[in-house]
């Protein structure tokens, strides 16, 4: 019930058939690539939609796009309804801090020279109304709401495992209380067992503060936990968009299909190969003698 | 005695230490796996757990710094104890893919030059024909444009095109074993498993194998026959990879949980902290600090391998598959709804 109402909220990102090409490539060998064709997608506050597509297929333009940090060809960009399209920078920047984005990789998006508490404290520069006693109070607050307690304040980027550095990633990003966060890869480059503690962490601010994500992911399996809705994208154009589990479950695209399964499962047989009992079997007799 | 002959590679309980800043860090602490003729040995683990040196100390290619200071590695019947073992092996018989493609390409030299080279030291051809092959193998792989590729510099190439020259590298003169670290990392999923299926099929045949170095479950379960899992320099399970990932060790029990939960769209549960690095101080099991079922024996007893199943575990309290909690919380979907 309490999702029905949600969704007639206005949504907090809307993108317009945006458009975005890039030429590639100089002289008689120049051509256009179409990186962003005709895309609209709309998130919902509190929501998560994940943009999913190979490398190339213009997710992270669309990403880029939905920052404000490239110009559109075409299309209209709406943030809570404003339309952001053709602002100048400085326009811009009144806007920036309710959009935030939280990178793949924490280690080379966090100032090597700077502290966690500078780091995240990064953020607030627009905010001049803090005092420095202020400040303080709202970076060790939104570092704990991380699970870094105070001890991590003075800690630099190298003395932070990949899980504590991308937390502090997170904390950047949120300590603006932004409407948009736009998470790009936040997991692929952490370990196993780490990336299910983020991935955990993740969901349980937007559950507190009803946070928005524009998920950009090659994932599934990651796609599939944290995302209510899924856009999936290739060369430019969007092929299909719905709720996760249709997409996953009955994808309507060939490409979505192929994208399906061709995602390696722990769960699901293999598709090229049948299991060999015997052979499986006979191995582990061996194994045991060898040892 | 009969099937020894079988086994294609075996370590036998290899150690390795660097040297760190405060003496001789372990970074393999005796690794025992094999590879048998006609399948495909997964290696997993997470960073520091030394999935990579493994790779390394099989090829006799350990970095400057760290040396075996135990152990054996035995392939096909002959101990490789010296450099001089190796000659004739690397390139041929063995074949490496290695992590990272673009750093392991020569940057001042085509790398249809590269491929070139590596087929003709296989083999007496000429200039054309082993280009003729380069071009054969870079289309078997997926690879559109391969003439384009072959004159290109790796500077010029995608990470994914890099990838595929150093996998056509070292599939270049069929070698009897393929060790791969990483071999798909940051390639699509359509591309991994071209890759993976032509790898697979390439090397279960004929008597071949390959040791596959990974940290994705799903290419394990995907791909592979058996599976070490890794974890703090140690391999702490290994078998038949369905009986690894259903029951035994609780460290790949919680990994695969993971995976699972996060393929069903549930909550995952999460293992608690982090993986140690190398030089932390570690008594008992390693994996004791993080583990839900460790006692005071763990913390104090650094368990030895032994059988459970079909596997070998270096675990005091194997979990058997009927006494796993379920896992995972109710999907997000169920909760919206509620």
């Amino acid at each position: 019930m309490s999702a029905g109402q949600t969704s007639r909220q206005s949504p907090v990102l809307e993108l317009h058939r945006l458009r975005k090409t890039f030429k590639v490539g100089r002289g008689p060998k120049a051509r256009k690539v179409r990186a962003v064709d005709d895309v609209s997608l709309t998130l919902d506050k509190g929501t998560t939609l994940a943009v999913v597509g190979e490398s190339g297929s213009g997710k992270t333009t669309l990403a880029r796009l939905a920052m404000s940090l490239l110009p559109p060809d075409d299309g209209d960009i709406l943030l809570n309804g404003r339309n952001l399209t053709g602002l100048s920078p400085r326009a811009l920047a009144r806007f920036r801090p309710s959009m935030q984005m939280v990178f793949q990789d924490p280690f080379d998006s966090l100032a090597p020279w700077h502290t966690a508490e500078q780091i995240v404290g990064s953020s607030l520069h627009l905010r001049r109304d803090l005092g420095p006693a202020e400040r303080r109070r709202l970076v060790v607050e939104v570092l704990e709401r991380v699970g870094l307690p105070q001890r991590f304040l003075s800690r630099y980027p190298h003395e932070l495992s990949g899980g504590q550095a991308q937390r502090v990633g997170i904390a950047r990003a949120i300590v603006t209380r932004p409407s948009l966060v736009v998470l790009d890869e936040p997991t692929s480059a952490l370990d196993m067992s780490v990336q299910a503690q983020i991935l955990a962490l993740l969901h349980e601010l937007q559950n507190e503060e009803q946070l928005s994500y524009l998920f950009i992911s090659h994932d599934l399996a990651v796609v599939r936990y944290l995302a209510d809705r899924t856009a999936v994208m290739r060369r430019g154009q969007m092929v299909e968009v719905g709720d996760t589990a249709k997409i996953f479950d009955r994808p309507e695209n060939d490409y979505t299909r192929e994208l399906v399964e061709a995602s390696p499962r722990v769960t699901a047989a293999p598709a090229g190969r049948q299991p060999d009992r015997a052979r499986a079997d006979g191995v582990s007799h061996r194994v045991r003698k060898a040892l | 005695m009969m099937d020894s002959r079988s086994a294609l590679l075996e370590m036998r309980d290899v150690s390795v230490t660097v040297r760190g800043a405060g003496g001789e860090v372990p970074v393999l602490r005796e690794v025992a796996l094999e590879v048998r003729r006609g399948e495909l040995v997964g290696v997993v683990g997470e960073t520091g757990a030394g999935k990579s040196f493994t790779a390394r100390a099989v090829l006799g290619l350990l970095p400057h710094g760290a040396r075996r200071i135990s152990g054996s590695v035995v392939f096909d019947g002959t101990e490789l104890d010296t450099p001089r073992a190796y000659a004739n092996l690397r390139g041929t018989r063995m074949g490496f893919v290695p992590q990272n493609p673009r750093l392991s390409l020569d940057p001042v030299f085509t790398v249809g030059s590269q491929l070139v080279a590596v087929i003709r030291r296989g083999r007496r051809m000429s200039r054309t024909h082993a280009r003729k092959r380069g071009v054969a193998l870079l289309t078997g792989l997926g690879v559109h444009e391969p003439e384009r590729v072959m004159r290109s510099y790796a500077h010029q190439l995608s990470g994914g095109l890099c990838q595929r020259v150093c996998i056509a590298i070292a599939l270049a003169n069929d070698p009897e074993l393929v060790i791969a670290d990483e071999p798909t990392t940051g390639l699509d999923v359509t591309v991994q498993r071209q890759i993976l299926d032509l790898l697979r099929s390439q090397l279960v045949r004929d008597g071949r194998g390959g040791l596959l170095i990974t940290h994705d479950l799903g290419v394990i379960a995907t791909w592979c026959d058996r599976v070490a899992v890794m974890y703090a320099g140690r391999v702490v399970a290994i078998g038949p990879v369905a009986d690894v990932l259903r029951e035994g060790h609780p460290y790949a029990h919680g990994l695969k949980g993971i995976a699972v939960a996060l393929e069903q769209g549930v909550e995952p549960v999460a293992i608690p902290g982090t993986v140690p690095t190398p030089g932390d101080q570690i008594e008992g099991c390693a994996f004791a600090p993080r583990c839900a079922v460790a006692t005071d024996l763990c913390r104090a007893d650094d368990p030895a391998p032994r059988p459970y199943g079909d596997q070998l575990v270096r675990c005091h309290h194997p979990v058997a598959d009927a006494e796993l909690p379920a896992v995972g919380h109710p999907t997000r979907s169920e909760e919206v709804e509620v």
